[in-house]
C-alpha cells in the first residue's frame, strides 16, 4: 500500500502532509430480543490527507482512490484560505520519524475464530437472562473491529498498526407491568477473543440486577455523599476532568485556559490522575496515534496538581509542552482529534469497607450509565445504588443522574480506595466515537453530589 | 449498480442496492477567530437480498468487484436473520425540491466570510466567547430493487451554528440555521442568544424544587428522544413501551401535536421515500395530545402485522454510517406545532423559574420508561419575567407522561434544533436540584 501513498503525497506541494489509508473490517452480530437481527462480516477503506501551508493545515476524506487529485487541490486550497485569515499561523511539534510495522500479538485472533462460533456465543449469552422471568427484552451485540491503518509523512514515517477491538455485550431490560429497567452487560478489549469466552457469570450476574433494580427505589433528588464503584470513579474522570486534558478543547477557549495552567491547584492532595495507553493487555492499548506519534504515558493531575496534558502535534506547539501521542481517528472517515487513551484516577490506601464507614450516611453508587461533559459542568448516571448508614448498605435505590462542577468536584474527592480497575468497554463521542476510550479507578468516597433523582 | 442488483437477482427472492455519496465543506470559528476547514467527499454501496426468508446484509465503500459484495451478503444467509417482508414494489415519489443547484456555486471562501461576519457581529455585542461552524453538504441517495424500485434522492444543505459560551465553560447558549442554499443568516438569530447571554452572565444560586421550565428547542429532544422510544414499532414489538395498546388515548396535554414530516419542501432535506424504498406521508404521533400513530420499517410492520409507515431509515447513534447500518424505524422530520406566545411572552410569566439552554446527559437515564435526569449546561434562572443570571450546578429530572401533562404554552414559532423543527416549550411544576459548594 505503501508506493501508492507515496505516490498520491508526492503530489502535494506543502511545507508538511500526511496521509492515512484504512481498511476497516466489522464483524457485527446482534440479537434485538431472542431475534437475530444482523450478523457478517464487511470492510470498508478511505483516506485521510492533512496539509499545512504557510500556517494553514486542513484536511481532507475521501474513499475513491481516484478522488485524490481533488483531495489534494482541496487540501491545498484550504490551507491556502486558512493560511491567509489566521492570525496565528499553525506549527507542528517536532517528531522523529518512524517507519514500524506493529501488528499486536493477539493470544486469540478473533479474525481467525469462525464467524458460527461468534454467533453461537452471541446466543448463549443471550438466552442467560430469559431463564429469569421478568425480562422484557435485550439487546446483545458481538462486535469485532479492525483498523488495519497505514500512515506516511512528508518528513519520513512509514507506520502500519493494526487495532483489533472486540466487545460482546448489551442491555438487559425487565418489565413490571409499565415499569421497565434496563442494565448493560458483557464487555471487550483489545487483546483478542479469549477475553469474550466465559461470561456466563456476568450475564447472570445482571439479569438478577435488573430485576432486583424493578423493585428498588427511585432515588430523592437533592445533594448526597457518596461511595463511586470504579467504573464510576473511571467515568467521572473521564468526564468531570479527562476532557479539559484535552489541549483541543481549550486552545481557543482563554478563560478556561486560564483556569487550567499548568500549577493549578485543581482538586485536594489524594487526587493524582494519568492517561497511560501503554500497557498491553487493556482495552486503550496502541503504540501510534494518528499522526504518527509513538504515544507516552503522561501524567495529567498530581496531588491535586495539573502538571500535564493530552496534545496533538498542533497543540502541543502551540501551548509549548510536550508532544504527548494522543491525536486519535475513530477510522478512515476522520481526520484525528485528542483523545483519552487510558485515563485512571490513582489508587490510594482505603478498602471499600472503610471508605463506606467513612461516608456513614449517604449512598454507594455503581456503574455508569452515560455521561457527557460542557466545559466546567457534567452529567453521568448510575445504573444503581445503595442507602447507606452508619456504614452498611440498606436498600437499593435507582434513577440516578449525577451532575457536578469541574472546578468544586474533585476538591471533594476525600477518600481513595486502593483497587484500581479498568474499563472493558468503551464509546467516547467527542464528534467521533472512540471505541477504545478506556477509563478507570478505585472506589472514591466523594462529598456533596448533585443527584437528579427522578 | 444496475449489475448488482441483476447479480444479486439471479441468486435471492428479493434484492435491493442502497447507494449514498455525500460531499461536505465546513469551516469552524473558535473564540471569534477562523480555527479550521474540513472538506470530505465519502460515497458506499449496501446490499440486501432475501432468499427463504432469510436476509443476506453487504456494504463496502468501493466496487471494483460486485461479485465479492454480493458473495459477503451471501456468507450470512446461513446466520438465519429473519425477513418475511417485501420490498416496496415501484412507485413515483413526492418531489421533495430538496436539491438546490445554487449550492455548487458556494466556494469555501464564501462560508469563511460569512463565518467572519458572524463572529463580528456577535463580538462587537458581547464578551461571551463566540464559537460557530457554517458549513455546506450535497447528498445523493439511489435504491434499486427486484420489485422494479428505481428511486433517487439529491438534498443541498446550507447550515450555521452558532453558540455563545459561558466563562470557564462549554456551556453555552445556541442557536442554528438550515436551508437549501446559502443565504446570510437572518439577524434575529445572533440577536436571540445575545440576549440570553448578555442577560444571564452572573451566576446565582437560588433554592431548588419544582418550577416552571421553559425549555429551548436545542434542549426538547432530550424529552422527545422519550416518545421516539415509545412509539418506536421495534419497542412496541419487543413490549418495552409505556404507550402499547394506547392508540387513541390521551397521553399528553391538548397543546402537544407531534408530527413527522418528510413531504415540507420549505424545508431542507425533504424526501418522498425512506431508505427502504417505502412513500413518506406526512405522519402524526401525538394530536392534541392523543396518541396516533406508532412508526415502523418494513420489517417491524410485517412482524406487527401493519403497513408500513416509511419510517426505515439506515440511521445508527453515535454518528454510525448509512451503507453499513441495516433500516431501523426512525423519525427524522418531527416536527412540534407552535402555539400562540411569542418567546418574549413565554419568559415574562415566568414568575420564578429556569431557561433549559442546554441537555447535558440526555443519554443517561431510563428512556424508555420516559424518565429523563439531566444537567443544565446552561440553565438561566428566571423570577418576576426576568432573567436573574445563570447556575452553576443544576439538574432537571422527571417523567415526560407526568411533565408533558403540564404544558403551559409554546412558542409561536419552531426553530431548527437536534433531531426536529420545535418551539420553545413552557413546563410547569418541573423538579429542578440546585447545587453548590
Amino acid at each position: 500500500m505503501f508506493p501508492q501513498l507515496e505516490a498520491i503525497l508526492a503530489k502535494v506541494e506543502a511545507d508538511y502532509a500526511d496521509l492515512r489509508y484504512e481498511i476497516k473490517q466489522e464483524t457485527i452480530i446482534t440479537f434485538n430480543g431472542r431475534e437475530l437481527t444482523q450478523v457478517g462480516t464487511n470492510a470498508t477503506d478511505g483516506f485521510v490527507l492533512r496539509v499545512l501551508k504557510r500556517g494553514g493545515f486542513s484536511s481532507v476524506t475521501f474513499t475513491r482512490e481516484d478522488q485524490a487529485a481533488w483531495a489534494v487541490r482541496t487540501a491545498l486550497e484550504n490551507a491556502g484560505l486558512l493560511a491567509s485569515q489566521v492570525s496565528q499561523p499553525v506549527s507542528l511539534a517536532p517528531v522523529p520519524a518512524r517507519e514500524e510495522i506493529f501488528l499486536p500479538l493477539l493470544p486469540e485472533d478473533p479474525r481467525r475464530v469462525p464467524l458460527e462460533e461468534k454467533l453461537e456465543l452471541t446466543r448463549r449469552y443471550n438466552e442467560i437472562p430469559y431463564r429469569s422471568s421478568g425480562i422484557a427484552t435485550t439487546q446483545t451485540q458481538y462486535a469485532e473491529i479492525c483498523r488495519e491503518k497505514y500512515f506516511i509523512n512528508s518528513e519520513g514515517s512509514r507506520l502500519r498498526e493494526d487495532l483489533v477491538t472486540t466487545r460482546l455485550g448489551g442491555t438487559i431490560t425487565s418489565r413490571d407491568g409499565t415499569l421497565t429497567q434496563t442494565v448493560r452487560v458483557g464487555g471487550g478489549g483489545s487483546d483478542g477473543f479469549a477475553r469474550l469466552r466465559h461470561q456466563d457469570g456476568e450475564f447472570a450476574e445482571k439479569t438478577k440486577i435488573a430485576l432486583d433494580l424493578l423493585k428498588a427505589e427511585p432515588v430523592e433528588a437533592g445533594a448526597y455523599n457518596v461511595v463511586l464503584n470504579p467504573d464510576l470513579t473511571g467515568v467521572f474522570t473521564h468526564e468531570a476532568f479527562g476532557h479539559f486534558s484535552e489541549a483541543d478543547l481549550i486552545e481557543d477557549a482563554p478563560t478556561m485556559r486560564e483556569r487550567l495552567a499548568l500549577g493549578a491547584l485543581l482538586g485536594n492532595e489524594q487526587v493524582s490522575i494519568t492517561d497511560d495507553p501503554t500497557p498491553p493487555g487493556q482495552l486503550g492499548f496502541y503504540r501510534y496515534d494518528d499522526e504518527g506519534v509513538a504515544v507516552r504515558p503522561t501524567a495529567l493531575l498530581r496531588q491535586g496538581v495539573l502538571v500535564g496534558r493530552l496534545h496533538s502535534r498542533r497543540t502541543a506547539a502551540a501551548f509549548g509542552e510536550p508532544v504527548s501521542g494522543h491525536c486519535v481517528a475513530e477510522d478512515y472517515r476522520y481526520p484525528p482529534i485528542i483523545r483519552m487513551g487510558t485515563i485512571y484516577l490513582e489508587p490510594g490506601e482505603k478498602s471499600l469497607a472503610e471508605l463506606l464507614q467513612d461516608l456513614g450516611d449517604g449512598l454507594y453508587l455503581l456503574n455508569a450509565l452515560g455521561g457527557q461533559t460542557s466545559g466546567e459542568n457534567f452529567t453521568f448516571g448510575a445504573e444503581y445504588g445503595y442507602q447507606v448508614r452508619g456504614g452498611r448498605q440498606h436498600k437499593m435505590v435507582r434513577d440516578i443522574n449525577i451532575s457536578g462542577n469541574l472546578y468544586q468536584t474533585l476538591q471533594r474527592i476525600t477518600g481513595v480506595g486502593n483497587d484500581l480497575t479498568l474499563s472493558r468497554t468503551g464509546g467516547c463521542g467527542k464528534g467521533q466515537l472512540n471505541v477504545r476510550s478506556c477509563h478507570g479507578g478505585p472506589h472514591v468516597l466523594m462529598e456533596q453530589m448533585v443527584i437528579g433523582g427522578r | 449498480m444496475e449489475q448488482l442488483l441483476e447479480q444479486a437477482r439471479r441468486v435471492s427472492d428479493q434484492c435491493e442496492v442502497f447507494f449514498q455519496e455525500q460531499r461536505s465543506d465546513s469551516v469552524s470559528f473558535e473564540n471569534g477567530l477562523l480555527k479550521n476547514i474540513e472538506s470530505r467527499d465519502q460515497s458506499g454501496i449496501s446490499l440486501r437480498l432475501i432468499r427463504e426468508g432469510r436476509l443476506g446484509f453487504a456494504y463496502t465503500r468501493n466496487l471494483p468487484r460486485p461479485e465479492e459484495l454480493l458473495q459477503n451478503a451471501l456468507a450470512t444467509l446461513p446466520g438465519g436473520v429473519e425477513a418475511r417482508y417485501a420490498l416496496p414494489e415501484r412507485f413515483v415519489p413526492v418531489d421533495g425540491r430538496a436539491y438546490d443547484p445554487d449550492i455548487e456555486n458556494l466556494t469555501n471562501t464564501q462560508l469563511v466570510e460569512e463565518g467572519r461576519r458572524l463572529a463580528a457581529y456577535l463580538g462587537e455585542k458581547t464578551d461571551g466567547q463566540v464559537n460557530l461552524a457554517v458549513y455546506r453538504s450535497v447528498t445523493r441517495v439511489r435504491l434499486l430493487n427486484s420489485r422494479g424500485s428505481d428511486l433517487e434522492w439529491r438534498a443541498s444543505n446550507y447550515g450555521a451554528h452558532l453558540s455563545l459560551m459561558y466563562p470557564g465553560s462549554y456551556n453555552a447558549v445556541e442557536r442554528s440555521w438550515t436551508a437549501k442554499k446559502f443565504s446570510p443568516v437572518p439577524e434575529e438569530l445572533p440577536a436571540f442568544i445575545l440576549s440570553l447571554y448578555n442577560a444571564s452572565k452572573s451566576k446565582v444560586r437560588p433554592p431548588g424544587g419544582r418550577m416552571k421550565c421553559l425549555f429551548l428547542p436545542e434542549t426538547l429532544y432530550a424529552l422527545i428522544w422519550r416518545i421516539q422510544s415509545a412509539a418506536s414499532g421495534k419497542n412496541i414489538f419487543e413490549n418495552i413501551s409505556p404507550l402499547k395498546d394506547r392508540v387513541g388515548e390521551k397521553i399528553f396535554s391538548d397543546h402537544l401535536t407531534l408530527i413527522d414530516d418528510p413531504l415540507d419542501s420549505l424545508r431542507p432535506s425533504a424526501r418522498g421515500f425512506d431508505d427502504e424504498g417505502t412513500p413518506c406521508t406526512r405522519y402524526p404521533l401525538i394530536e392534541k395530545g392523543a396518541l396516533v400513530n406508532y412508526y415502523f420499517d418494513l420489517h417491524y410492520a410485517e412482524k406487527l402485522g401493519v403497513p408500513p409507515s416509511g419510517h426505515g431509515y439506515r440511521t445508527a447513534p453515535w454518528g454510525g454510517e448509512a451503507i453499513s447500518t441495516k433500516p431501523r424505524p426512525s423519525l427524522e422530520y418531527l416536527v412540534l406545532e407552535p402555539g400562540r406566545r411569542t418567546f418574549a411572552e413565554l419568559l415574562r410569566s415566568l414568575d420564578r423559574g429556569v431557561v433549559v439552554a442546554g441537555a447535558l446527559g440526555a443519554h443517561s437515564g431510563n428512556i424508555p420508561n420516559g424518565d429523563f435526569s439531566f444537567g443544565l449546561a446552561p440553565g438561566i434562572y428566571v423570577e418576576g419575567g426576568e432573567i436573574r443570571g445563570v447556575l452553576e450546578e443544576a439538574m432537571v429530572a422527571g417523567n415526560i407522561y407526568d411533565v408533558l401533562r403540564n404544558v403551559e404554552d409554546l412558542e409561536d414559532r419552531v426553530h431548527p434544533a437536534a433531531e426536529g423543527y420545535y418551539p420553545a416549550v413552557l413546563l410547569d411544576g418541573v423538579s429542578v436540584a440546585i447545587g453548590g459548594s
